[in-house]
């Protein structure tokens, strides 16, 4: 980590790494402390939490991204470790757990704490072959892995991995008495493709084609944190023209989410009439997707440096006005409909409390009264120069987060429209190399992360993804546990509207 | 919900005649290549080979071997080949057998 200068009102173990990126390196034994001082001076969320090792037998680094939303920055702690254990950043912060895990199951070192460790990427049926980012020998997953416990009148009711058509794979072990949801468990492991550990060695622009697909719903969000952390790597600058390129595509991945989250909800509450008006809007948004860049879910519009397919404005600005207003009107319909509001309203609560402490991202958080947008918390071109006001919510129910996503899809419509005529083609040759960053964008499901860092000849060595789904699968199910009964469990799960795939990766 | 039933009966019926008829909304959907066999050459094989990123292509002695079934329809091979690839507009890739998504293209140009 090379520092540049220093950071101001931040400890002075920081120095300005990019623009809107501070970094820090400590010493294992000064990991909490300095973890505790940056908690005082700001109030940090902890954003990830990372290791990586670039060669066999070499030092292990830990990574701690916060995000302090209040001042525009992107604080890394970076921490070297040896041995088997790290310091236990769940101890201080909750919403480190998960990625403790993670950290165990690919490198073979724990926390530093007798807690208990949730299996969430490896397969049960890995063996010493299976392909791990790390290269010490594979860990006891087995011994270490929190039992789940049943008792007294209480049994586990197994859904999934197969579940009903068009839903992933993702295993849930519903606790019950009969009816009311006692306790929730997810596997979501079946859909683990090693994404990370495939990056490695790969050029920016092969990297980016695994990146988008990671998690398809997402490809322009996740694509462009990916794009922007090798764009920063390489001290490269995006033309203007296509900064908007990549906004429009965007946003209108968040329109389509959005209206394909609504259908969801409508199916999950058995009304088939609003599911099937839904669904039309949103095939009518696929169908602008395909027109307008020629992909329906926008694979290939990024590439390091800008973009590979510019926008129809003509088709944009023709047919996105009359898919939204259908939008308008089927979901007008839809709060009109008293059957399904009643499913939605006090379902699936999070508190606010709970999305802060679990680091939350998205429409999720904002419904639960986090008002963090990473669009207009950490502007970057051409967010800077937009108007920007993310909805926020504060009930934190399944209503809350469906009204999020309505003002979102407006709201989106309107940052589509108006960059129309300042969006154009654009690509610049980046080559970065021995060098490392921090990339983000807000994808329809919240902020998306992506560290990359490159050797002398430009290739990966270790790209850390940490999509939105990562870090809001986690509070599924304190949402599920809140007095809510079996049918009610795929209605919030339409409402986190989140993807399997962007979790096990 | 009543409004429900009068607003369908307003909007009649939306469907699709597909497969009785090509739907004309999918000339946007991304295809696979068509390869000019009688402009290929080695080094551009070569070349696209190198860029296409789910391994779709790969190359026997004189001869393009073009895997349907790995192709996503990037295009990238459309952009390294301009001018001897181009865009298919074939998008019903179905096929019982998978041996028919394996085409085999002669490369006409040779190493010239």
């Amino acid at each position: 980590m090379s520092a540049r200068q220093t950071t101001a009102g931040l400890p002075p173990a920081f120095s300005e790494l990019a623009p809107g990126v501070s970094g820090a390196r400590v010493r294992p034994d000064q990991l909490v402390a300095i973890t505790n001082e940056l908690a005082t001076t700001h109030p940090a969320r902890l954003a990830d939490l990372f290791a990586s090792e670039p060669r066999h037998g070499a030092e292990l680094t830990l990574r701690a991204v916060y995000a302090l939303d209040d001042a525009a920055r992107y604080a890394i702690v970076e921490c070297p470790t040896s041995g088997d254990e790290f310091p236990a950043l769940s101890d201080l912060d909750p919403a480190a757990f998960v990625e403790e895990c993670e950290i165990y199951e690919q490198f073979a070192v724990r926390p530093a704490n007798d807690k208990p460790l949730n299996r969430v990427l490896i397969p049960p049926h890995a063996d010493a072959t299976f392909p791990r980012l790390g290269h010490r020998p594979r860990p006891e997953l087995e011994s270490l892995h929190a039992r789940h416990v049943v008792e007294g009148e209480a049994f586990e009711f197994p859904f999934g991995p197969v579940r009903a058509a068009g839903w992933e794979s993702l295993y849930m072990g519903l606790v019950t008495t009969g009816e009311e949801v006692l306790d929730l468990y997810l596997f979501h492991w079946h859909k683990h493709r090693g994404i990370e550990r495939r990056l490695v060695g790969l050029k920016p622009e092969r990297a980016l084609f695994f990146a988008e697909r990671m998690d398809g719903l997402n490809a322009v969000g996740n694509g462009l944190a990916f794009c922007r952390a090798i764009e920063t790597a390489a001290g490269a600058r995006v033309a203007a023209a296509a900064a908007h390129t990549r906004s429009i595509a965007l946003e209108m991945e968040r329109i389509y989410n959005h209206a394909a989250a609504v259908a969801a909800t409508c199916q999950t509450t058995g009304l088939s009439v609003g599911q099937a008006r839904a669904e039309i809007v949103l095939e009518e948004l696929l169908r602008l997707n395909a027109a307008a860049f020629g992909h329906r879910y926008l694979f290939d519009v990024l590439a390091p440096g800008g973009v590979r397919r510019v926008g129809d404005a003509d088709a944009i600005r023709k047919q996105l006005p009359r898919a939204c207003g259908e939008f308008r009107r089927v979901t007008e319909a839809l709060l009109r409909t008293n059957s399904h509001v009643d499913r939605l309203e006090a379902t699936g609560m999070l508190t606010h409390e709970q999305a802060q402490r679990l680091g939350l991202v998205g429409p999720v958080a904002r419904a639960a009264g986090c008002p963090i947008d990473s669009r207009a918390d950490h502007p970057f071109a051409p967010y800077d120069q937009l108007e920007l006001s993310p909805p926020v919510r504060e009930s934190g129910d399944v209503l809350a987060r469906m009204e999020v996503m309505l003002a979102e899809v407006a709201a989106s419509e309107q940052l589509v429209l108006e960059q129309l005529a300042d969006a154009g083609p654009g690509q610049i040759d980046v080559q970065p190399r021995s060098a490392a960053a921090l990339g983000w964008a807000e994808s329809p499901r919240g902020e998306a992360l992506t560290w990359v860092s490159f050797d002398s000849r430009g290739a990966i060595e270790r790209a850390r993804l940490r999509p939105a789904s990562v870090r809001n699968w986690r509070a599924f199910d304190d949402a599920a546990r809140a007095e809510n009964v079996f049918t009610d469990i795929p209605i919030i799960e339409a409402s986190f509207w989140l993807t399997v795939a962007g979790f096990a990766r | 919900m009543a409004f429900w039933f009068f607003r369908g009966l307003g909007k009649g019926i939306v469907t699709t005649r597909y497969p009785k008829a090509i739907d004309p909304w999918t000339s946007a959907l991304p295809t696979p290549p068509a390869f000019h066999s009688d402009r290929l050459t080695i080094a551009l094989v070569d070349r696209l080979i190198e860029v296409c990123p789910s391994r779709a292509l790969a190359r026997e002695h004189n001869e393009l071997i073009f895997d349907v079934g790995a192709c996503s329809a990037c295009e990238r091979c459309v952009q390294e080949g301009a001018g001897a690839v181009e865009h298919s507009g074939v998008f019903e890739l179905a096929s019982t057998r998978r041996e028919h998504l394996l085409k085999r293209v002669h490369i006409g140009r040779g190493s010239a």
